[in-house]
């Protein structure tokens, strides 16, 4: 085989095409990525008492996120310890006073202990905690579930909060946002044919926004140049002169979150927290995208639109707001859902150019080979 | 009369599995009554010790049918019949019961 051409200096190499569709690669990285980081996995809110439930896909894993009968999140794997069955098929429902699996009966309560089952009694040297559900580290934190199914989970203020210190310089600036006091105003639910690796892509650059989104540009003026939030550590995009707030039209925003700084009025911040988290704030609200990779060709994103509390409970008219980062969301993923046929050409076999705007993307890319080789192995 | 447990060791709100043959179930309820049955969900073998305790009344850990301590009687499907009720005695702060003598329904 042929070396490849080298790169003129302006340009840097993407990953091959086969990191996007090689279903051997998305195993290892559900290995080495999603079941081993630090995974945000439900808003706190939708856990609202003791046995509220959501089950979520993380990894190759279905994880059952609960409360405790004193109120703190937990999660367990969805298999019952007796012969496997999934405990609970449903996306999210409220268990009235344990997990009973609907197969043979064996009943778990909000600790995962196992509290009942039939013919327990006659079988006095089965313990309970030993056999009661297998638990998923849990950190709650901006108002959201987070898990990680490591079995040594890395260290929460280095991976998940070091993000914010790169992207932002300090974890204050986030803090000013309060977003686990802000309420939900609008969630929506996109399922992206696309690997997830082109989602973060997508989100880290701006090269595609004044082409793609015309509304975002209109806002934000300074990413017609091309250079995402993101290029910069602790810049945020300056809306443009004539707009009122972040919304389809620039019309008027809703009320400010009154912790933010002034220098954080009228200007649009991203985090990029790795592997499956985008958050963007503005002066009136906060969106959190989370990403559930699903299949190396299909990532389902939530995307959360929260809001001051009283915003929500006033039912307060939220919908320029919302409209316009949910035409960004369906812009972009209809450039992921482009973009991800044309992984298994030949033609991009060794994978396609980064311009110099985009040559951050490479270190994402580095990061994601790192983590695939960690531990040695054949990186696929 | 058997002995059970302490009556402290058996705060409001739970339950004593007593390993007698057949088992029984020693109830304390959040009113502070002390209740006595067999242990032996009448539909399936589960532990009624492991149950739910509300007011008078255990439902079953395994399939929700509800037991009302001070009769033994059963409230809906899938148990139907009954269980027995025990005499409960408190002595020298020690829970004592007296199995029933009645045969098992
Ligand atoms: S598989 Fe769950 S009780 Fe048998
Ligand atoms: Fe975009």
């Amino acid at each position: 085989m042929s070396l490849p051409p080298s790169l003129p200096p302006s340009l840097v190499a993407t990953l091959p095409g086969a990191y996007y569709t090689d279903p051997g690669v998305f195993a290892r990285e559900c290995e080495r990525v999603f079941e081993s980081m630090w995974f945000c996995a439900v808003r706190a809110s939708d856990l609202p008492k003791p046995g509220a439930f959501r089950t979520v896909q993380v990894g190759r894993e279905s994880i059952l996120v609960t409360r405790a009968r004193d109120g703190s999140a937990r999660a367990f794997y969805n298999v019952c310890r007796h012969r496997g069955a999934r405990l609970r098929t449903e996306e999210s429902g409220e268990a009235r006073r344990a997990f009973q699996c609907p197969y043979h009966a064996w009943t778990y309560d909000f600790d995962g202990r196992l509290v009942a089952a039939p013919n327990l009694t006659k079988m006095p040297d089965l313990d309970r905690v030993e056999y009661g559900l297998v638990n998923v580290a849990v950190r709650e934190w901006l108002g959201y579930v987070w898990v990680c199914l490591a079995e040594e989970p890395p260290s929460f203020e280095e991976d998940v909060l070091g993000e914010v210190r790169t992207r932002l310089g300090d974890v204050a600036s986030l803090d000013n946002y309060d977003v686990a006091g802000l309420a939900l105003g609008r969630r929506i639910r996109y399922d992206v044919a696309a690997n997830w690796k082109l989602i973060v892509e997508n989100f880290m650059e701006c090269y595609h926004c004044a082409t793609i989104h015309p509304e975002l540009t209109e806002v934000l003026p300074e990413f017609a140049g091309g250079y995402a939030a993101q290029y910069y550590v602790g810049h945020g995009a300056l809306f443009g002169e004539e707009i009122r707030g972040f919304t389809v039209d620039g019309s008027e925003g809703l009320d400010r979150i009154p912790g933010i700084r002034e220098d954080q009025d009228r200007r649009y911040y991203a985090i990029t927290i790795k592997p499956q988290v985008f958050v963007n704030m503005v002066p009136d609200h906060v969106i959190v995208h989370r990403m559930f990779p699903l299949a190396v060709d299909r990532t389902v994103v939530e995307c959360d639109w929260l809001y001051l509390p009283e915003v929500v409970e006033a039912g307060r008219d939220v919908s320029r707001s919302v409209e316009l980062f949910h035409r960004v969301n369906e812009q972009d993923f209809d450039a992921c859902e482009r973009t991800q046929p044309s992984m298994s050409s030949r033609t991009y076999a060794r994978g396609g150019v980064l311009v110099p705007s985009e040559h951050h993307i490479g270190l994402f890319h580095d990061w994601v080979r790192g983590r695939l080789s960690e531990g040695g192995g054949d990186a696929g | 009369m058997i002995p059970v447990c302490p009556l402290r060791s058996l705060p409001r709100g739970e339950a004593f599995r007593l390993d007698a043959d057949p088992p029984i179930a020693v109830f304390h309820t959040e009113d502070g009554e002390i209740y006595a049955i067999d242990d032996t969900c009448t539909h399936q073998d589960a532990s009624l010790a492991d149950g739910w305790l509300e007011g008078c009344e255990v439902e079953c850990p395994l399939h929700a049918s509800r037991f009302d301590l001070r009769t033994g009687k059963v409230d809906s499907p899938p148990a139907k019949l009954p269980v027995r009720t025990h005499t409960v005695v408190v002595e020298a702060d020690t829970i004592y019961v007296i199995p029933s003598q009645e045969p098992r329904p």
